[in-house]
């Protein structure tokens, strides 16, 4: 009855380090209007959603691409590495964490969608990609220490 | 459900990192069991049962609203 789904234990601690820089990228990014110059493109293909038109000369910096899909491979690295000893109830409170982890993550966003307003949801919708995952490993780990901690700490 | 683990663990002086280690689980899974905050699978009730060579009914015994 092994989850094929996840992976070896070592990847969690691999994607909690990968987390760091690349959050610290995202948060450069986000607030400080950080990007390498490096990454900076011409591009010839962006399409303007505005008017339709493709725009010829545009210049598109990918440190954001970079940042975001950084954050969300760690993010997974972390949700979907098997623990040190994976088996049925420790299956079962993974389950039950996304399960919960999916439920909060719309109600949260069914909330924001009615409290807040035009471009601020996007910033909305911008932390609603990583909610879901961010959730369900908070859960997740809050479970599993509930239940060591039990175990350690029961009389008999 | 519940479930007499905790006294054959008592009869086989057994604690419950031992019951864990010969059945392949962890701690926190035989412990969960024991205070019936988990029902096990039929492999591990079946594996539990070999160990203290009784029958999966004498160990996990229905209740009235089950």
């Amino acid at each position: 009855m092994r989850n094929r789904l996840l992976l070896p234990n070592r990847f969690k601690l691999i994607g909690l380090l990968a987390l760091i820089p690349f959050l610290a990228l995202g948060i450069a990014v986000r607030f400080f209007d950080f990007g390498f110059s490096f990454l900076t493109h011409k591009s010839a293909w962006i399409l303007n959603s505005v008017n339709g038109t493709s725009n010829i000369t545009d210049f598109q910096n990918y440190t954001d691409e970079i940042a975001l899909s950084g954050i969300i491979i760690s993010l997974l690295l972390i949700a979907f590495s098997r623990e040190k000893q994976e088996d049925e109830f420790i299956s079962q409170l993974r389950l039950e964490s996304l399960q919960w982890a999916v439920l909060i993550n719309y109600v949260l966003l069914l909330i924001a969608t009615w409290v807040v307003y035009q471009f601020a949801y996007i910033d909305v919708m911008m932390y609603n990609m990583l909610t879901v995952l961010l959730l369900f490993i908070i859960r997740f780990h809050i479970l599993l220490w509930k239940n060591k901690y039990s175990t350690d700490h029961q009389k008999s | 459900m519940k479930n007499t683990i905790r006294v054959e663990r008592a009869i086989h002086q057994m604690t419950q990192q031992e019951l864990a280690e010969k059945i392949g689980v962890s701690r926190q899974t035989i412990n969960a069991i024991e205070s019936n905050k988990y029902i096990p699978s039929t492999v591990l009730a079946l594996k539990i049962a070999r160990l203290f060579q009784k029958k999966v009914e004498e160990i996990f015994i229905l209740e009235e609203n089950d």
